[in-house]
């Protein structure tokens, strides 16, 4: 039981979210269960208001679940105050956004180190040297996120929520506005620092080719895991996703 | 067009409420001035119809008259022709005097009042007008006797049956009295607008006012039914003596209501004024920045508008209209707001005057309501313009895609603002050289706005420098950034408060150089110990003061070595032109003055002056190019025009720089024959304290005369010096008020910006102090650097302002209030703070996710 919780880098338990009430009431979740693995590239799909933002925020702190738990670890986040909430992401979760990911008044490198900034740590040297050279911004590190291209600035947010070595790092369609090249080598980042760093990394998308990136692929559904697929490819995916398309439609 | 404004208008509400907030300060302190002194004035035109209900006609000195020497009289026999006019009641001489000042029987102290007259009369038992009524007692018959109002009755701690010390006018002396009565005003009240009241025996009032009985200062008439006030003014018209005229009821209340009224506005517009000015003036950069850092946000929206085929004009316009609605918005409420200061003003003054005028309505002319409304819309046109000018140079491309529109480069500005500040400079220099003013103020004004439209430039170098003083930690850092990003709004912003600061420190500068220079010149120059002084709010000088019996007794007292009694003229002509600003004196022995003051002849002789000479000092001397032994036309306050032959120049310093002075024998030219200051030495080894109490034992006669050392003098003129100080320093709250309303304008509008930010560092983090301490840093920057600008302008022009006046002789040295300076900057970092609560809680309460989510 002990070897099993270890290996967990975040899990929900009977999760539900629902917001508003009455007519307006939308059921966002219901009940999901879902276990992720420490180590892991998990990636999560579905249809367009089929949770997955949710599931991904409640995980992570940035939302409270209606009801059920979610943990980070063996932190139980459900209940925490907005300053345990707060540490809890400044400390032990990362984030990759779709966009908007950097502040604009900082260097590449002031906002890679953003994180440690703010929680008043200094980088570890080595560390932050393998990062950098991962992520191939060598020279651009002095430049504002303005300078910079769309590909470049997710790259700085990857080794953003890379540099403070977080317990688990989501991102939320993060290869959403690039092109198919800077996607592809984004994902390949995400991917090396899964497999040569033990980063644990849950990814929301709808591109099957960036899933196919995973160990792991989450379908939801209407507020409900429905299916998974592991070591999966970009056909296989896709598939599946039409194969869900079709159970919702008819539905 | 108007529909769509409108409707964004108001889905912006709150975020224009804060610029509406400066017009309505503006606009309520200047239609409050307004309001304050019509609805006193009407109080006061009510208060005299009440005093001079029963009276028809009046006849009072004429202006001539009033200036005439010697003042022109009634006599009983005009009076009596005037009872025998076949349209006339009744008939009754006016016997009065103001300048008649009880003594507290508690405390031995004179009785003053603030500002209110301090009148004597005469009477011959009970008032045919009954404007005053017996309480108690009854109406004085002999010398002795008085009777007093209730109210001078209170002041006093009297009753009847005491005896009253009074100050007597024209004699110049106080006697005691016994009281055979108090008397009220017609509806039992105490008095009528603060003023005291000591009413004597006709006969006595007489002797004691006008030197001899059988005299009059003016008469009141009452009709006969069926006859109108105007026909008896005709009546009695012809037989008006010289001097005199005759006016209806009606008329003179008037007359002496608008008389008031005037003297209101003329303080109201004196205290409210510069207010207004200052509200209005930093509230132009508080709704220009509103309104820029709204248009930029609402770049989309309009250059949707742009590409839906709206002109260049209409969308200028659309901006343009929310400027007027707003400029609407504002002046309505300030208008309410000035109407409610008139109100609390009107109702603060009378209480504080101790006044008890009838009625406490408000009156509201069209004056104040069309003023509100015409400077409320036109400075929030003016100020909405230049913004208004930049939403139409939205390309409507900016409506397809995220422009990220760069800061225009600050080129144009630069070249603008030195267009401004490089002749304002030179015009200081100009002024500063050749020692006039009219320079040096306008160099002033151009650098300040030099200075104001550069100060975009300076925010880089100079807030980042401040930045490095206070921006602590990764929070204080990001502030720091986040004021620097955008240094146009940083620097408009910090301008509203620049302003302020700019006053207060060229006024502190001034303040403080004065205070030196007063302390130096009259440690040095002054070699009197034990100094006499007038209190002048009791009267014009020559009519206050103390008699030269006074003078002698002085001159008498054990230890006392030289006097230097001085008679101030206020309204001398000095060949054919104003009087010289500090002053036309005469003294009884100019030797004497000159060793007391240290006077350095420059011309002449500094000597005794014969009669129909006279000396001035150095700057008077060369500014009215007047040569030696030549004579020069005086006329006095009374009297015909004289010649005077110019004997001696002396050496101009601060107390008598731009002064002449004149032989005693002029004095009977004078408003009045008292001295206003006396100044004593002492001989060697006397007790300055055993001195002053034997001046102070000579003068307490003398109610407005008050008897100090050398230290006292200092006291006094550095309180004069607080005062105005005071009411700057009040002035730089009211500035820092609204300039601190710009700031929580700019923090909550950049706010609402930088939702995503926020909420991507709450993401990655930063907790909700971290936020709030970055709001805060960004408002501390921009406090600290708008008081900084202000304080180095203010600086500058203060000490420009202090070395034109060295030229002049007025000042001696340069003063920089180096602490006043420092506890700008301190109360600007505060004030910083506290500006940045509201924006700091609001974004500290930022709901994550949603910020995230934005658009
Ligand atoms: N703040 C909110 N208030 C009300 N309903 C919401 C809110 N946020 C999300 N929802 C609803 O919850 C459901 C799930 O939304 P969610 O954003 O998790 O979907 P998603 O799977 O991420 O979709 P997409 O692929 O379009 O991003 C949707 O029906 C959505 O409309
Ligand atoms: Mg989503």
């Amino acid at each position: 039981m002990t070897t099993a919780t270890t290996n967990i880098a975040a899990r929900a338990v009977d999760a539900w979210k629902v917001y508003g009430s009455g007519e307006a009431q939308v059921i966002a979740l219901r009940g999901v269960d879902v276990e992720l693995e420490a180590g892991h590239f998990t990636a999560i799909m579905g249809p367009s208001g089929s949770g997955k933002s949710t599931l991904m925020h409640c995980l992570a702190g940035l939302d409270a679940l209606t009801r059920g738990q979610a943990f980070i670890g063996e932190t139980q986040i459900t209940g925490l105050s907005d300053s345990g909430l707060t540490k809890l992401r400044r400390d032990r979760v990362g984030f990759i956004f779709q966009q908007f990911n950097l502040l604009p008044t900082l260097t590449a490198e002031e906002n890679i180190l953003l994180p440690l900034s703010i929680a008043g740590r200094k980088p570890d040297p080595d560390w932050y040297k393998t990062v950098i050279t991962t992520v191939g911004l060598g020279d651009r590190l002095g430049h504002r996120p303005s300078q910079l291209s769309g590909g470049q600035q997710q790259r700085v947010a990857c080794a953003r929520a890379l540099v403070a070595k977080p317990e688990v790092i989501f991102a939320d369609e993060p290869t959403g506005n690039l092109d198919s090249r800077s996607g592809a080598e984004v994902l390949g980042f995400l991917r090396n620092s899964v497999r040569d760093f033990g980063q644990t990394i849950v990814m929301v998308t709808h591109d099957p080719n960036a899933a196919s990136y995973a160990d792991r692929v989450i379908f939801l559904a209407d507020g409900g895991i429905v299916d998974e697929m592991l070591e999966p490819t970009a056909e296989g995916v896709l598939d599946k996703l039409k194969n869900l398309d079709v159970t919702a439609g008819g539905a | 067009m108007l529909r769509a404004s409108l409707k964004s208008l108001f889905s912006r509400k709150l975020r224009l409420t804060l610029a509406i907030v400066a017009i309505v300060l503006g606009v309520s302190f200047l239609s409050g001035a307004f309001v304050l002194t019509d609805s006193l004035g009407a109080r006061f035109e009510r208060l005299f119809t009440s005093i001079n209900q029963n009276v028809d006609v009046q006849v009072a000195l004429s202006d001539d008259g009033q200036d005439a020497d010697p003042t022109p009289r009634i006599t009983q026999a005009q009076i009596d022709a005037m009872a025998a006019l076949p349209g006339a009641r009744s008939v009754s001489g006016d016997v009065s005097a103001v300048g008649v000042i009880p003594f507290d029987r508690e405390d031995g102290k004179p009785a003053t009042t603030s500002g209110a007259p301090q009148i004597g009369g005469g009477v011959l038992g009970d008032d045919p007008f009954a404007l005053v009524q017996l309480a108690d007692g009854r109406w004085p018959s002999t010398d002795d006797e008085i009777v007093i109002t209730r109210y001078t009755a209170n002041q006093t701690h009297s009753a009847t049956g005491d005896r009253l010390r009074v100050f007597l006018p024209e004699v110049n002396e106080a006697r005691e009295f016994t009281i055979t009565g108090t008397a009220v005003y017609d509806g039992d009240r105490d008095s009528l607008a603060g003023e005291t009241l000591i009413l004597f025996e006709e006969g006595f009032a007489q002797r004691t006012f006008y030197g001899q009985e059988g005299l009059f200062s003016g008469a009141y008439l009452g009709a006969r039914d069926g006859v109108t006030q105007e026909q008896l003014r005709e009546q009695v018209a012809p037989i008006v003596p010289d001097g005199f005229e005759a006016k209806t009821g009606e008329q003179a209340n008037e007359d002496a209501a608008s008389e008031v009224q005037a003297g209101l506005s003329a303080i109201t517009t004196y205290f409210f004024g510069p207010f207004a000015i200052v509200a209005l003036l930093v509230g132009i950069f508080l709704i220009f920045n509103t309104f820029n850092i709204l248009v930029a946000q609402r770049a989309s929206e309009l250059a949707l508008f742009r590409a839906m085929g709206a002109s260049w004009g209409q969308v200028t316009g659309s901006v343009l209209i929310e400027a007027v609605l707003v400029g609407v918005v504002g002046s309505t409420l300030g208008l309410l707001a000035g109407i409610g200061l008139g109100l609390g003003g009107s109702a603060a003054l009378t209480s504080l005057i101790g006044a008890q005028l009838p009625g406490a309505g408000i009156t509201v002319s069209a004056t104040p309501v069309i003023l509100a409304y015409v400077v409320g819309i036109l400075v929030t046109v003016v100020s909405a313009f230049v913004p208004a000018i930049r939403a139409s140079s939205v390309p409507p491309l900016a409506a397809m895609r995220e422009v990220n529109r760069p800061d225009k480069p600050l080129k144009a500005l630069t070249i603008v603002g030195l267009v401004f500040a490089v002749p304002g400079i030179a015009l200081l220099i100009l002024g500063l050289v050749g020692s006039s003013l009219t320079p040096l103020l306008f160099g002033s004004l151009l650098t300040f706005l030099g200075v104001v439209i550069l100060s975009p430039l300076l925010t880089r170098p100079l807030a980042g420098v401040i930045g490095r003083v206070v921006g602590w930690g990764m929070s204080g850092r990001l502030g720091v950034r986040n004021a620097l990003r955008n240094p146009r709004r940083t620097a408009v912003t910090a301008a509203a408060l620049m302003i302020g600061v700019t006053l207060v420190s060229a006024a502190s500068v001034l303040g403080e150089s004065f205070t030196r220079t007063i302390d130096q010149t009259i440690n040095q120059s002054v070699g009197a110990e034990v100094i006499i002084q007038t209190n002048t709010t009791g009267g014009p000088p020559g009519e206050i003061g103390f008699p030269d019996r006074a003078t002698e007794q002085v001159r008498a007292v054990p230890g006392v070595d030289q006097v230097v009694p001085l008679y101030v003229s206020i309204e001398a002509r000095v060949d054919n032109a104003a009087p010289p600003f500090g002053g036309t004196f005469a003294t009884d022995d100019l030797a004497v003055m000159r060793d007391m003051f240290s006077m350095k002849a420059v011309e002449g002789d500094l000597r005794t002056l014969q009669p129909g000479e006279f000396v001035a000092d150095e700057n008077t001397f060369d500014s009215r190019g007047w040569e030696l032994g030549q004579s020069v036309p005086i006329q006095l306050d009374k009297g015909a025009e004289q010649q005077y032959r110019l004997v001696g120049v002396y050496e101009s310093t601060p107390i008598w720089t731009d002064t002449l002075v004149l032989p005693k024998q002029a004095v009977a030219g004078f408003a009045g024959p008292l001295a206003l200051q006396g100044y004593v030495s002492l001989d060697d080894g006397a007790d300055t304290d055993a001195v002053v109490d034997g001046v102070e034992r000579v003068m307490a006669d003398y109610p407005l005369v008050t008897v100090g050392d050398r230290s006292a003098l200092l006291d006094q003129f550095d309180s004069f010096i607080d005062i105005a100080l005071g009411i700057i320093y009040v002035l730089l709250g009211v500035a820092i008020l609204i300039a601190l309303l710009g700031i929580l304008n700019t923090l909550l509008l950049s706010i609402f910006e930088r939702t995503r930010e926020l909420g991507l560092l709450r993401a990655v983090g930063l907790n909700r102090r971290g936020v709030m301490r970055m709001v805060g840093t960004e408002s501390v920057v921009m406090a600290v650097f708008g008081c900084l600008l202000g304080i180095i302008l203010g600086v500058g022009l203060g000490a420009a302002l202090s070395s034109a006046l060295i030229e002049r002789d007025f000042l001696t040295v340069i003063a920089i209030p180096w602490v006043s300076l420092i506890v700008f900057v301190v109360v600007a970092a505060v004030a910083g703070v506290l500006a940045a609560l509201w924006p700091a809680w609001r974004a500290a309460r930022l709901n994550v996710l949603q910020a995230i989510a934005y658009e």
